[in-house]
C-alpha cells in the first residue's frame, strides 16, 4: 500500500516539475563579464566577476526596506543540516545553490518549488577541515559547476541536473578538498576556462591554481603556489614558481601549503585572475626559517599562462595561520585601478591591481599584537616576541613558548566576502574581533593526518562583542562605522545602488543597513544562523533577495572558548527568498 | 459545503462525453480496447502498464522467462534470469518488480547479444517481477513470476557501508567470457559498487551505476544495459553474446550517476580442446 502512494507522488511530481521549468537560455561568457550590470541575474559568485557583490537596484530603499517579506522559502532537507556556506546564482527565473555535503540544487524562483537536486555520494574518509560545507557554484552554457568535499569538480547538466563530466581534482586521502565556487573566465588562447584552487593546507598540501576546459574538464594550465614547484601548460611543464629555495630554505618547501582554498576573482579591466593564497605548512613557523613565498599572498594569473603577474605577501613567515586567502576584490580608486583585500592578519589593503604595488594598509580590527604596523611597502613591522616560541628553546624539546596573539588564526576575516559601494566608496567589511593562546610543538609530514605543530585556544578580547560589521574608507583608512555582533560573523555581505547593506548573524537574523550610517532599518529571523552570501535580483519587475540560512563553518569546531556563544544555535537548512509586497512594491 | 448537484451532473456528463470519443478514437486497435487481464492479478498492473509500454499493444508470453528462486535467501540479492531467447528480434528487454518502491530494475538494449541477463536485484517485499521483451513488430511480450520474500532489501544500507572505504574498490571489475559451440559468447561480470538506493535510513544518498555499455572489436556495440537502484550491490550480470571468431577483446564500460566511469576489457580466447 505504502509502496503504491510512493510510486504515484513521484510521478506526479515529475510531471508538475517539467510542465512549469522556466524557458532557460546558456550562460555566455559575455554574461559573466557584464554580470555585475545586468541586475536581472547572478551568474557569477561575488556578483560579478570583480567580487564587489554590489547591485544596481534601487526598487528596494531605505524608506520601503522594512516592508520586505518573504517570498517562499525551500528546505535543504535531508537531515543534513549543517553549515550553508552558498551564494546562489540566477538565471532565467532558475536558482542554482549548492549545500552542505556537496549537494546542489535547481530552483524555480516563481515558486520556491525544487527542480532537480543532485547528492554527491561521500566516501567514508573525507578531510574537510572547517565543516562539510561548500561555498556555490559555476554556471557556463548549460552547465553548473561545484566542487565536492572529496576534491572532484563535478559538471551538471543546469536542466536536468545529471552529471555530464566529473573530474578528480587530487587525492581526498591526502587532505585534499574542494569548496570554493569555480570561477569562469575568459581566454584568447583557450576560450573560456573555469578556474579553481584546493583546500586542504592543514594537511601539508601545496597550494595549485587549475584552468580547465569547460566542456570536458580536461586541465589547460596548473600553477603551484609555493616556490619551486613548476606549472603546466597545455600537457607540458611550464615555469616554476619563483626560484628554488629563495624564501624557504631546506625542503618543507615540498609540503608548503599555500592552499587557494577560496578561489578567486577575475578583473575584466586588467584580464587577471586574483587570488589568495593560505597559510604555509607547517604553522609551527620556526621549521621554515624565510618568507615562504608565495604562502599567506595574493597572486595575479595571466589567464592565457598560468604565469604569476605579480605577487603581494601579506604575512611573510607567517607564524598564527594567518591564512591569507582573502578575496580582492578590484575598485576604483579615484582614477586609480586599484583593488582591496582585507587579511586574516587584521591588515586592510589597498592595492595598485596592475602590477601589485602597495597604496596603503591599515587596522581594520583593534588590538592587533603581532605586528607594529606595516612598512612604505606594505610589509609588517613584527612584533618579534609575539611569535610563539620554538618549541627546540623548551627544556624536553616538545613545547615551546605559548603567547597570545591577536586576531586569532580564524582571522580579523575569514572567508566571508566583504561589499564595496560604487556610491558611498566605502568597503563593508565582516570582522572578528578575538585572541588565542598559541604554543608551537614539532611535527613531521604523514600523508592526511594534520600537519600544524602548533595547539591553540580562541578567546575573546571584549566583553560586549566579537564580531563587527566594518564600514571601511579605502581613500583615508578610516574606519567609519562598525555595528557590533555578540557572536562571530560568519556569512558574506552584499550592498546596492539604494545605500543599503545586507549581511546576516549567527543567531539568524537577516538585515539591512543604512549604508551611510550603519543604522539598522530591518531585520528577518531565518530560524538557524547564517553563514552564507546574500544576492539581490530583479524579475518580472520586482527586486528579490535571497540568503541561505544554516548554521556551522568553522567557529563551532575551531572556536576555542568562543565556541560557547554559539554553542545554544540550532543547525538549519533553509533557502529565504523576499520581495515587497504588491502595495509598497507600487509606491 | 455541499456543491449545488446540477455541476457535478454536467461534469459527469463531460466527462463520459470524453471517454466515448477516446474509445472510439482507439477502436481500430485490440489490444488497446481490452487490456489483457494480469495473470499476476497485481494491483500495480494496470498503472505499470501504462508507464512502461503506453499505448503500444501487450501480450502476455510464455516465450518471456522469468527465473527466481523458490526461497530468497538475501533479499538484497535475489538472482533473477530473464530469458526472451524464444522470440525473434528483440529490441528491449526490461525487467521491473511490481511492489518495489523502485519499480524499473533494468533495461537491455540486446543489440548483438541474445535476449537474456541474469543479474542479482533487491526486493523490499514479496511482488512480482516481470520481463517485457520488445520485438521488431512493436509489440510487448510480457511474461513474470510472483517472487515470494521477506522485506528490507532496498532501504537496508549497502555492505560497503561497513568496509573502511568503499571509494578505493568502486568500479573495480571481475569478468571471464566462454565461447559456446553454437558461435555465441558467454559472459559473466561483476563491478564493485555500492549501488545505494538513496532509500536506506542513514540518509546515503542514492549512487549507483547508470549505464553498463558492452563493446567489441573497433567499439562496435554488442549490448547496452540501463541499470537502477535495484540492482543488487557489486552488480553481477551474465549475457549472452553474439561473437565474431575474430574479437580479440570485449570493452565494458559502466558509468554512475555522479558521473564515475569504469572502463574495463576482457579477452575474448577462442579455444576449443581437442577430442583425444
Amino acid at each position: 500500500m505504502k509502496t503504491w502512494k510512493w510510486v504515484a507522488s513521484a510521478s506526479a511530481v515529475a510531471l508538475t516539475a517539467a510542465l512549469t521549468v522556466p524557458a532557460q537560455a546558456d550562460v555566455s561568457i559575455d554574461d559573466i563579464v557584464n554580470d555585475a550590470a545586468t541586475a536581472g541575474d547572478i551568474v557569477s559568485n561575488g556578483i560579478g566577476p570583480q567580487g564587489q557583490r554590489y547591485s544596481t537596484l534601487t526598487k528596494i530603499n531605505k524608506d520601503n526596506v522594512s516592508s520586505l517579506v518573504p517570498a517562499w522559502a525551500m528546505s535543504l532537507g535531508g537531515e543534513k543540516m549543517r553549515g550553508q556556506e552558498t551564494q546562489p546564482l540566477v538565471k532565467d527565473g532558475v536558482m542554482y545553490i549548492t549545500g552542505s555535503y556537496s549537494r546542489a540544487w535547481a530552483i524555480d524562483v516563481s515558486t520556491g518549488r525544487e527542480i532537480w537536486q543532485y547528492d554527491h555520494r561521500l566516501p567514508e574518509g573525507i578531510l574537510p577541515c572547517c565543516d562539510v560545507i561548500n561555498r556555490g557554484g559555476a554556471l557556463f552554457g548549460d552547465k553548473f559547476i561545484f566542487g565536492t568535499l572529496d576534491a572532484k569538480l563535478v559538471a551538471l547538466n543546469a536542466k536536468t541536473g545529471k552529471v555530464v563530466w566529473s573530474k578528480k581534482i587530487d587525492d581526498f586521502k591526502a587532505g585534499f578538498s574542494s569548496t570554493a565556487a569555480p570561477l569562469i573566465v575568459p581566454s584568447k588562447a583557450h576560450g573560456p576556462i573555469l578556474v579553481t584552487g584546493v583546500s586542504g593546507g592543514e594537511f601539508g598540501i601545496v597550494g595549485r591554481v587549475e584552468a580547465r576546459k569547460i566542456d570536458t574538464g580536461d586541465i589547460v594550465w596548473s600553477r603551484p603556489t609555493i616556490e619551486g614547484h613548476v606549472g603546466s601548460l597545455n600537457g607540458k611543464p611550464s615555469t616554476m614558481t619563483g626560484k628554488k629555495n629563495e624564501t624557504w630554505k631546506g625542503d618543507l618547501w615540498k609540503t608548503g601549503g599555500g592552499a587557494t582554498w577560496l578561489g578567486g576573482t577575475y578583473d575584466p579591466d586588467t584580464k587577471l585572475i586574483f587570488i589568495g593564497t593560505g597559510n604555509p605548512g607547517p604553522w609551527n613557523s620556526h621549521m621554515r626559517p624565510g618568507d615562504n613565498r608565495w604562502s599567506c599572498s595574493r597572486l595575479a594569473i595571466d589567464p592565457e599562462t598560468g604565469n604569476i603577474k605579480w605577487g603581494f605577501q601579506t604575512t611573510p613567515h607567517d607564524g598564527w595561520d594567518y591564512d591569507g586567502v582573502n578575496e580582492v576584490v578590484s575598485f576604483d580608486l579615484n582614477g586609480t585601478k586599484a583593488a582591496a583585500t582585507a587579511d586574516r592578519n587584521g591588515f586592510f589593503y589597498v592595492l595598485n591591481r596592475e602590477n601589485g604595488k602597495f597604496i596603503r594598509g591599515f587596522p581594520f580590527v583593534s588590538k592587533i599584537s603581532w605586528a607594529s604596523g606595516l612598512d612604505k611597502n606594505g610589509r609588517p613591522k613584527f612584533n618579534k616576541d609575539n611569535y610563539p616560541g620554538n618549541p627546540k628553546d623548551s627544556k624536553d624539546g616538545k613545547k615551546g613558548k605559548a603567547v597570545f596573539a591577536v586576531p586569532s588564526f580564524l582571522g580579523g576575516k575569514n572567508w566571508m566576502p566583504m561589499a564595496y559601494n560604487q556610491g558611498t566608496k566605502l568597503f563593508y567589511v565582516p570582522s572578528n574581533e578575538w585572541g588565542m593562546d598559541i604554543h608551537n610543538e614539532p611535527v613531521t609530514y604523514k600523508k592526511g593526518a594534520a600537519y600544524l605543530g602548533a595547539g591553540f585556544t580562541i578567546k575573546p578580547i571584549f566583553d560586549d562583542h566579537i564580531g563587527a560589521l566594518k564600514a571601511v574608507d579605502p581613500a583615508s583608512g578610516k574606519v567609519v562605522w562598525s555595528v557590533k555582533s555578540k557572536t562571530p560573523l560568519w556569512g558574506g555581505v552584499m550592498t546596492t545602488a539604494a545605500g543599503l547593506v545586507f549581511y546576516g548573524t549567527p543567531e539568524g537574523d537577516f538585515k539591512a543597513l543604512d549604508a551611510t550610517s550603519g543604522k539598522e532599518l530591518w531585520s528577518f529571523n531565518t530560524g538557524s544562523g547564517i553563514v552564507g552570501s546574500p544576492i539581490t535580483w530583479e524579475q518580472d519587475g520586482q527586486q528579490y533577495l535571497t540568503i541561505v540560512s544554516g548554521w556551522g563553518g568553522a567557529v563551532p569546531l575551531w572556536g576555542g572558548e568562543v565556541a560557547k556563544t554559539v554553542a545554544h544555535l540550532n543547525q538549519g537548512g533553509m533557502v529565504w527568498t523576499f520581495k515587497l509586497p504588491k502595495t509598497v512594491a507600487a509606491n | 459545503m455541499q456543491r449545488p448537484p446540477h455541476f457535478l451532473i454536467k461534469h459527469i456528463s463531460r466527462l463520459s462525453l470524453f471517454a466515448l470519443v477516446t474509445m472510439m478514437a482507439c477502436a481500430p486497435s485490440p489490444s488497446q480496447a481490452e487490456m489483457p487481464k494480469d495473470p499476476l492479478d497485481s494491483t500495480m498492473w494496470e498503472d505499470l502498464s501504462k508507464r512502461f509500454f503506453g499505448t503500444a499493444p501487450i501480450v502476455f508470453d510464455d516465450k518471456v522467462r522469468v527465473v527466481v528462486p523458490s526461497l530468497v535467501e538475501n533479499q538484497a540479492q535475489v538472482p533473477v534470469t530473464a530469458d526472451a531467447r524464444a522470440l525473434r528480434d528483440v529490441k528491449k528487454l526490461i525487467v521491473f518488480a511490481d511492489l518495489n518502491p523502485i519499480t524499473h530494475v533494468l533495461t537491455l538494449s540486446p543489440r548483438k547479444a541474445k535476449p537474456y541477463i541474469s543479474f542479482r536485484m533487491k526486493v523490499e517485499q514479496a511482488t512480482p517481477v516481470r520481463a517485457a521483451a520488445l520485438t521488431g513488430d512493436g509489440v510487448w511480450h510480457v511474461g513474470g513470476v510472483f517472487l515470494d520474500a521477506a522485506g528490507g532489501g532496498c532501504s537496508a544500507p549497502a555492505m560497503a557501508r561497513k568496509m573502511a572505504d568503499w571509494s578505493e574498490t568502486v568500479g573495480q571489475t571481475q569478468a571471464k567470457l566462454w565461447r559456446e559451440l553454437d558461435g555465441s559468447a558467454r559472459v559473466r561480470l561483476k563491478v564493485r559498487h555500492p549501488m545505494d538506493t538513496g532509500l536506506a535510513t542513514d540518509n546515503t544518498p542514492a549512487y549507483f551505476i547508470e549505464t553498463l555499455k558492452v563493446r567489441g572489436s573497433e567499439g562496435k556495440a554488442l549490448a547496452d544495459i540501463e541499470m537502477f537502484e535495484p540492482v543488487s550491490e557489486d552488480p553481477t550480470l551474465t549475457l549472452m553474446l553474439r561473437l565474431p571468431a575474430s574479437t580479440i577483446n570485449v570493452e565494458l564500460e559502466a558509468r554512475d550517476n555522479n558521473g564515475g566511469l569504469f572502463q574495463s576489457s576482457v579477452p575474448a580466447p577462442w579455444r576449443q580442446s581437442q577430442a583425444q
